[in-house]
């Protein structure tokens, strides 16, 4: 069957008749398959949605006008017309024909010429309406395509290319409300980037940090992190965010060293001794994920434990170093990467943590 | 029945379709015969509704107008009238000669 060949269903319990219109519609250069009663009008119909149906109304079984009504309502065959055809001339028939959906009458007996003016008629206004469609495809496609471009200033490409396919349904994670979830947080934190400033035109750090927050921002895109914020010098970078992801500990981590090897070409072209390297904080743990804030200022973010503890972390981070949590560390599988710090009392929590360094 | 009923002219890409044409045409004269003995007037009316449908459709106008009688004479349940029309149907399809463009 080529892409554009137009098909119809001859539905005739009458042999003569059903050749006469299949013969018809052929030398018109249509598809026409020929069915002799309602039910398998209805099976055909259904099963590969033609596009016109010549409608009997008189049928063994299930009669046209029944036919008709069942192809309006089921979902797959609504907006394919039906023209009924009937040597039924009383206006009560033409109600009912109009009353089931029909699209347009032919009286039998059928003349051939008017029989082509129908269908070509109900043709064009197919291709019509299959143009639009097209077309309304297309802008779909740009939508999510700016969509696309949207999202991907806070999120990796593959998460954003999730988050649009997701948009329909009913539940993803933009659309909830806030939750409570296991999450991974990455902190990463420019050192030495006050005392660069100091000493540096203004309209020279915004070309500084854009530079450093385009590099991380790619590294961690390509190990499907999630940016939730930037601020200052200071990055946090979520996984098993938004979505699940079963090794979001070891992404975490590649992360990290992703990170630390790409930004360092660029801090070496900075003022030697003056941005001196970056450090990190790692941690997983509870955290409430979701839209925070007020509706005039709302933003989704992740709030809890594993952030705060990983926020204490990268503040006693050393350049170029990672302190990470016992149990992150444990989930990275990285316990002969580190070394022990101790079980340290963090400011603003009463819990000590096992913290743990590695050198990136 | 005038004689010039009797030539018949069919659109010549219809032509093949005719031999099985007409002997559907004698199947349904024997059917309407036998409908017709036994009082049948529900099947004579949906013969003749059958008739008049597909008639003119492939050129054969006759046919369409003596459906059109057999549906009227069996709604109204008139025999003598079905039996005229029935009779003329017989000596149509034994006369009818058909041409092709």
């Amino acid at each position: 069957m080529s892409p554009h060949e137009f098909r119809v269903l001859v539905v005739d319990d009458d042999p003569d008749m059903q050749s006469f219109l299949v013969r018809m519609l052929q030398a018109e250069g249509m598809r026409a398959d020929a069915v002799a009663d309602g039910d398998a009008a209805l099976l055909h119909s259904i099963a590969s949605p033609p596009d016109l149906v010549l409608l009997d109304v008189l049928l063994p079984g299930v009669d046209g006008f029944s036919v008709c009504q069942r192809l309006k309502d089921e979902p797959a065959t609504a907006m394919v017309p039906v023209v009924l055809v009937t040597a039924l001339e009383d206006q009560d028939s033409r109600v009912r024909g109009i009353r089931a959906g029909a699209d347009d009458f032919l009286s039998k007996p059928v003349q051939r010429e008017e029989l082509l003016a129908r269908v070509q008629t109900l043709r064009r206004l197919h291709e019509t309406r299959r143009e639009l469609e097209a077309r309304r495809m297309d802008a779909e496609v740009q939508r999510k395509e700016m969509l696309r471009k949207a999202f991907t200033r806070y999120i990796s490409p593959r998460l954003a290319e999730r988050i649009i396919s997701d948009l329909a349904e009913e539940g993803t994670p933009f659309q909830r409300g806030a939750q409570r979830v296991s999450v991974v947080a990455l902190f990463a934190d420019l050192r030495g980037f006050t005392r660069l400033t100091e000493s540096t035109q203004v309209d020279e750090v915004v070309g500084l940090l854009n530079e450093y927050f385009a590099v991380i921002t790619e590294a961690a895109y390509r190990h499907e992190g999630t940016i939730f914020s930037m601020a200052g010098d200071n990055l946090l970078v979520g996984f098993n965010v938004p979505f699940p992801q079963a090794d979001a500990a070891a992404l975490a981590w590649r992360t990290a060293q992703d990170m630390a090897r790409s930004v360092r070409p660029v801090l070496e072209r900075w003022r030697q001794g003056l941005a001196t390297g970056v450090g990190f904080g790692l941690a997983t743990g509870d955290a409430i994920i979701g839209n925070i804030g007020s509706p005039h200022y709302m933003s989704y973010t992740i709030v809890g434990d594993a952030v705060n503890v990983a926020a204490r972390l990268v503040e006693m981070a050393r350049p170029g170093e990672l302190l990470v949590s016992g149990p992150a560390l444990q989930a990275a599988g990285q316990a002969t990467s580190a070394q022990s710090r101790g079980r340290l009392t963090l400011r603003g929590r009463r819990e000590p943590v096992d913290v743990y360094a590695a050198v990136l | 029945m005038a004689e010039n009923n009797h030539k018949v002219t069919v659109a010549r890409d219809l032509e093949d379709l005719i031999p099985v044409f007409m002997k559907n045409r004698h199947k349904e004269l024997d059917t309407l015969r036998v409908a017709l003995a036994a009082a049948d007037f529900e099947q004579l009316r949906q013969l003749g509704h059958r008739m008049k449908g597909v008639g003119v459709s492939y050129g054969f106008d006759h046919v369409s107008t003596l459906g059109k009688h057999i549906e009227d004479g069996a709604r109204s349940g008139d025999r003598a009238s079905l039996e005229a029309a029935i009779t003329d149907y017989a000596d149509y399809l034994g006369k009818v000669q058909i041409e092709y463009e």
